[in-house]
């Protein structure tokens, strides 16, 4: 489904990837780990199209049959990508309503995304009054992530990468995440990036890769992250 | 006739001049004497001709301000002082003269009228030419009229508040304003009346290089409340985008669009702008088809004149012409004003381009020709089964046996046939998903709804033909003249968008098809009452065609049957096309604008007072958006009394230059006054706004909400001034600016001034610079906004604050405008 062949990626000339190659199946459940700065983030970006995110020219991000390295993020939503932000930035004066109506295109009824949005929002405890005020603003972090996960749901995308969806979250709202997630899994592929193998006990990943230095170092199945929570990243690389 | 069946690339003649039929229209420049002659021109009492003339006098004296925006291009020799549109003033919607109502009627006024049942006052030029007070303004004796006939009406009134809020000497355009001030609004509230409808004024500059100095005075006496509004409304036209026709103000670039040589081409920028002038509509033998446009559009057309037969004129015709001369004519783009009754003007025929095979068997052409007409979509909820079913009257025997055999052929399945003996009719019914989905996809359900799919138009001119007839057996009929034996074929539909499409397929098999509307309403059919939908009814003669439309290889010539001259103020519309520089409106060919911008600059020089007093509360909302040539340079001003609540809402999107302050001066005790703004400014233009409160008096308060944003090389700048003066205890102040800019080449800056002398105050003081950082837009974009939607998105989500504040009409019409500089379209 998503194939990343070479992938090298520099931000401001700096090089933070260095040939990934991967291949995401149909229907999977990934999760990605690696310490802080070693580049899970600029995976996430690159995979959507963020501008600062320069791919080398040998790099290639095939989706489905199409080379999607040089498309436009709306573009890349558009075939199917969903990314789900670690820090999703305030929008002031926008509602989720309007953001969701506009990302739809008008290809749903306005009702009907209301209706789907305010069951997913039961669903996932979230408070109905966030609903109608400014996205992200002045929202806890936990929220935050929940509408995330909420937007993740309502534009149904074939593949979700969801950036540290689980920081800064209570255990109980990782676990209604979690559970949202299993429930709306429908034959999609998640990947999930991540410190920590506690979202990993109620998603069980297919498989694990740890990225260090920007480097795809190892690959595995869910034992790596139980793994690398017992001994962290030096020990299991060396092994 | 080479060059006919080339591409329709014709020359096209510019120039043009704009006729202006004022009554009165002073010289250029100002001086004593005119200043006189306007006062002398109002029939105003002597103290106001010796006020404009002091005033004049101190125009002369004062300078330039120099602490702003360079002012050095305005020339003040260059400028109209007065100009009167018509001679008396209308008392009541029904006597104004036809063309202004038209205008009115575009832009809305009269729905904005029933909506609000408030009073409307128009102002056209520098006289307000319109006013409906509502009689239940009139009870409350709430007086709203032009300032010229409350100078008139109300002398000691005016007289005891006018210019004394903001005297002459105030500043150089307030002098100016004293002396040459014409029109503008007079509302007077009295003791503790509620006034729950805003009160509205359209403001308008039509004549270029004319000033605009109007003068509004609102009195608000103890304990009352109004509300204020000054600003603007649009209007469209539909243009061809291949499969139907689309408002021009909903196509964006990128769009494709078919050119006026039949072909499909993107659109490279969208350009608005105002315009003020003659509007000229243009309706061809189908009437449906009609169009405006303005004359800077030229028309590929042909001169009846130039294709006459040489014969004298019989009854009462039109000279004839010469159908060979005629065809053979080259067509050229001339404006409007060149054409009259009976020329002939271009409608390509649509080209195929992107031929695409279609997978649609002959069968279910014919088949989707038969739905369009007559079928419906049906699910079944307790059988859980798709229906298709089609219903003709009990007589049309041999399309029912043809509808069941291509559905037997389709499907495999034999259709049930149901007859209901009161309705004359028989329905055919099949469980087919197969079929559901087939009508679903190519032509839609609803019978006001339907419409055709791209597959379909781009069919084969034989798969058309078998396409049409089908449905025109369905929906048609036939008339034969007995006289001439000429054949009418007529087929009416429910469906705006399919009669488009229609007349477009016929177009391309040979036919060139008028189409007519027919209001809906109640109609008797076979003895039975019905209520009926709105109908666009098709027709054609053949094999003689529609007497009067000639055809070529490329194009038909049809001849227009009317044109009508409307006055117009308002935003118009132009496309850029790729490769071509002409595209069709509503089918015809038409060129690009060839408008030249105004080369010299007007101005706007208004001035507002507003006394509120005791317990009173007063909202003075303004949405400008004056064309980008228009210097505007208001003094706006309140005066709140004890406990008084003064709120100014001001947003300026146009002009060139802006300089607004609104002020209010907190003179009573617990007085409140308020300003939210929001500036925009894109390429070339500076909005230096920002608010003034002083504050005199103990326990007041003030607080002031900026928004601005800057585009494409625009400059915004927020200059505010807080005056608290020694003895204004406990007084609150509130200051928020923001600044949001959108690229590199724009600025923003900030001058906030605070005078604080006296030490029991609060003082909040906010500003915030934000560049529309790439990170937002990514969030946005993979949500799979495009970029233009996004930064649309987050401009309207950052004036939220400002326009929620707003009437609902007014903010959807502020989006709108933004979005509109946002898509980087302003021409």
């Amino acid at each position: 489904m998503l194939q990343l062949r070479k992938l090298s990626v520099t931000v401001r000339n700096k090089k933070i990837l260095t040939d990934i190659d991967f291949q995401f199946e149909k229907g999977k459940i990934y999760a990605v780990m690696g310490p802080n700065g070693s580049g899970k983030s600029t995976l996430a970006y690159s995979i959507m199209g963020h501008p600062l995110y320069k791919v080398t020219a040998k790099s290639k991000i095939i989706f489905g049959k199409r080379n999607i390295s040089a498309l436009s993020p709306d573009k890349r939503a558009g075939v199917g990508i969903f990314l789900s932000f670690q820090s999703p930035l305030s929008l002031s004066g926008v509602k989720v309503y309007q953001l969701l109506q506009l990302a739809l295109n008008g290809k749903k009824d306005p009702i009907a995304v209301r209706s789907v949005v305010k069951k997913y929002a039961q669903e996932l405890n979230i408070n109905e009054d966030l609903l109608s005020r400014s996205l992200n603003d002045g929202t806890s972090g936990g929220e935050k992530k929940k509408l995330e996960v909420l937007q993740a749901a309502v534009l149904d995308k074939k593949l979700m990468i969801f950036d540290e969806v689980d920081t800064g979250v209570d255990i109980d709202a990782l676990k209604s995440i979690a559970r949202f997630l299993n429930k709306h899994k429908n034959g999609k592929t998640y990947i999930l990036i991540t410190h920590y193998n506690r979202i990993l006990h109620h998603l069980k990943p297919d498989k694990v890769l740890v990225i260090i230095d920007g480097k795809l170092k190892k690959v595995g199945d869910h034992r790596l992250a139980e793994k690398i929570e017992k001994l962290g990243y030096e020990k299991v690389i060396k092994n | 006739m080479q060059q006919q069946q080339g591409n329709l690339d014709f020359e096209y003649r510019y120039g043009f001049a704009m006729p202006q039929n004022y009554v009165f229209k002073a010289k250029r420049g100002l001086n004593q004497q005119i200043v006189k002659e306007i006062s002398w021109m109002k029939k105003e009492p002597q103290w106001m001709t010796d006020f404009r003339l002091k005033s004049y006098d101190i125009f002369t004296k004062k300078i330039m301000p120099t602490w702003g925006p360079d002012l050095s291009r305005i020339n003040f020799d260059d400028i109209y002082y007065y100009i009167k549109p018509i001679d008396k003033q209308a008392s009541s919607w029904e006597d104004l003269p036809k063309e202004i109502k038209e205008t009115y009627d575009r832009i809305g006024v009269p729905e904005a009228e029933k909506k609000f049942l408030a009073g409307v006052s128009a102002q056209y030029e520098s006289e307000v030419i319109y006013e409906s007070i509502n009689r239940e303004l009139n009870k409350l004796g709430v007086i709203f009229c032009d300032m010229d006939t409350a100078l008139r009406k109300y002398p000691q009134i005016v007289r005891e508040y006018f210019g004394t809020l903001i005297p002459p000497h105030d500043n150089k355009f307030a002098a100016l304003n004293s002396a040459v001030w014409s029109g503008g609004s007079f509302v007077y509230v009295p003791k503790g009346v509620k006034v729950s409808l805003p009160l509205q004024a359209y403001f308008r500059i039509n004549a270029e290089n004319f000033g605009q100095f109007e003068r509004t005075l609102i009195i608000g006496e103890e304990g009352s409340q109004v509300h204020y509004i000054e600003g603007c409304l649009p209007a469209g036209e539909k243009i061809s985008i291949g499969q139907t026709w689309a408002n021009i103000e909903t196509v964006k670039p990128g769009d494709f669009v078919m050119t006026g040589n039949g072909y499909l081409s993107k659109v490279s920028k969208v350009m608005v702008r105002k315009y003020k002038g003659r509007m000229y509509k243009i309706t061809p033998i189908s009437p449906v088809n009609s169009f405006s446009l303005t004359k800077e559009h030229p028309i590929l057309s042909i001169k009846r004149k130039d294709v006459l037969v040489k014969r004298k004129i019989r009854n009462n015709w039109l000279p004839e012409v010469d159908s060979k001369k005629l065809v053979n004519e080259v067509p050229v783009y001339r404006k409007v004003t060149e054409l009259e009754r009976g020329d002939f003007i271009i409608f390509p025929k649509p080209k195929k381009q992107f031929l695409k095979q279609t997978l649609l068997t002959d069968e279910e052409i014919e088949f989707l020709g038969f739905y369009t007409a007559e079928g419906s979509l049906h699910f079944h909820k307790k059988l859980r089964q798709y229906i298709v079913a089609l219903t003709f009257s009990e007589k049309e025997e041999e399309n029912i046996e043809r509808v069941k055999e291509l559905i037997f052929k389709i499907t495999g399945k034999k259709a049930m046939v149901v007859k209901s003996k009161e309705k004359h009719a028989v329905t055919i019914v099949i469980y087919s998903l197969k079929l559901h989905d087939l009508c679903l996809r190519y032509v839609g359900k609803h019978a006001y709804k339907k419409k055709l799919n791209d597959e379909i138009l781009n069919l084969s001119n034989t798969q058309l033909e078998n396409f049409f007839w089908a449905y025109f057996k369905g929906d048609g009929n036939l008339f034969i003249k007995t006289s001439s034996g000429s054949h009418l074929y007529r087929a009416s539909t429910a469906s705006y968008e399919l009669a488009i499409q229609l007349q477009e397929i016929l177009a391309k098999i040979g036919i060139f098809a008028s189409m007519q509307f027919r209001k809906g309403g109640e109609d008797i059919v076979l003895g039975r009452t019905i209520l009926r939908k709105d109908q666009y009814i098709i027709a054609f003669t053949k094999p003689k065609q529609w007497t009067e439309v000639r055809e070529t290889e490329d194009y038909y010539i049809v001849p227009i049957k009317k044109i009508e001259e409307t006055d117009f103020d308002d935003f118009v519309f132009n496309l850029e096309v790729e490769g071509a520089n002409s595209y069709l409106v509503k089918g015809f060919a038409v060129h690009n604008c060839t408008a030249p911008v105004y080369t010299t600059d007007s101005l706007h020089a208004a001035v507002v007072e507003i006394f509120v007093k005791k317990g009173a509360r007063v909202r003075y909302t303004t949405v400008q958006n004056w064309s980008k040539n228009v210097y505007n340079l208001v003094t706006k001003r309140a005066r709140a009394e004890k406990e008084a609540f003064m709120e100014w809402i001001d947003c300026n999107l146009g002009s060139q230059i802006t300089m607004k302050y609104p002020s209010v001066y907190l003179y009573g005790e617990g007085a409140k006054g308020e300003v939210l703004s929001i500036a925009f400014a894109g390429k070339d233009q500076l909005q230096d706004a920002g608010a003034k409160m002083l504050h005199f008096a103990p326990n007041t308060s003030s607080r002031i909400v900026s928004k601005s944003i800057s585009k494409s090389g625009g400059r915004t700048s927020y200059r505010g001034l807080v005056q608290v003066f020694p003895g204004a205890k406990n007084s609150s102040v509130y200051v928020s600016c923001d600044a949001l800019i959108l690229d590199k080449e724009s600025r923003s800056d900030t001058y906030p001034s605070m005078k604080i002398k006296e030490n029991d105050v609060t003082i909040q003081h906010e500003a915030t610079v934000e560049k529309l950082g790439d990170e937002k837009l990514l969030y946005l974009m993979s949500r799979g906004i495009k970029k233009t939607d996004a930064e649309g998105l987050i401009v309207n989500g950052f004036i939220e604050p400002v326009v929620r504040e707003i009437p609902l009409e007014y903010s959807i019409e502020l989006n709108r405008l933004i979005n509109l500089e946002m898509s980087g379209s302003v021409g």
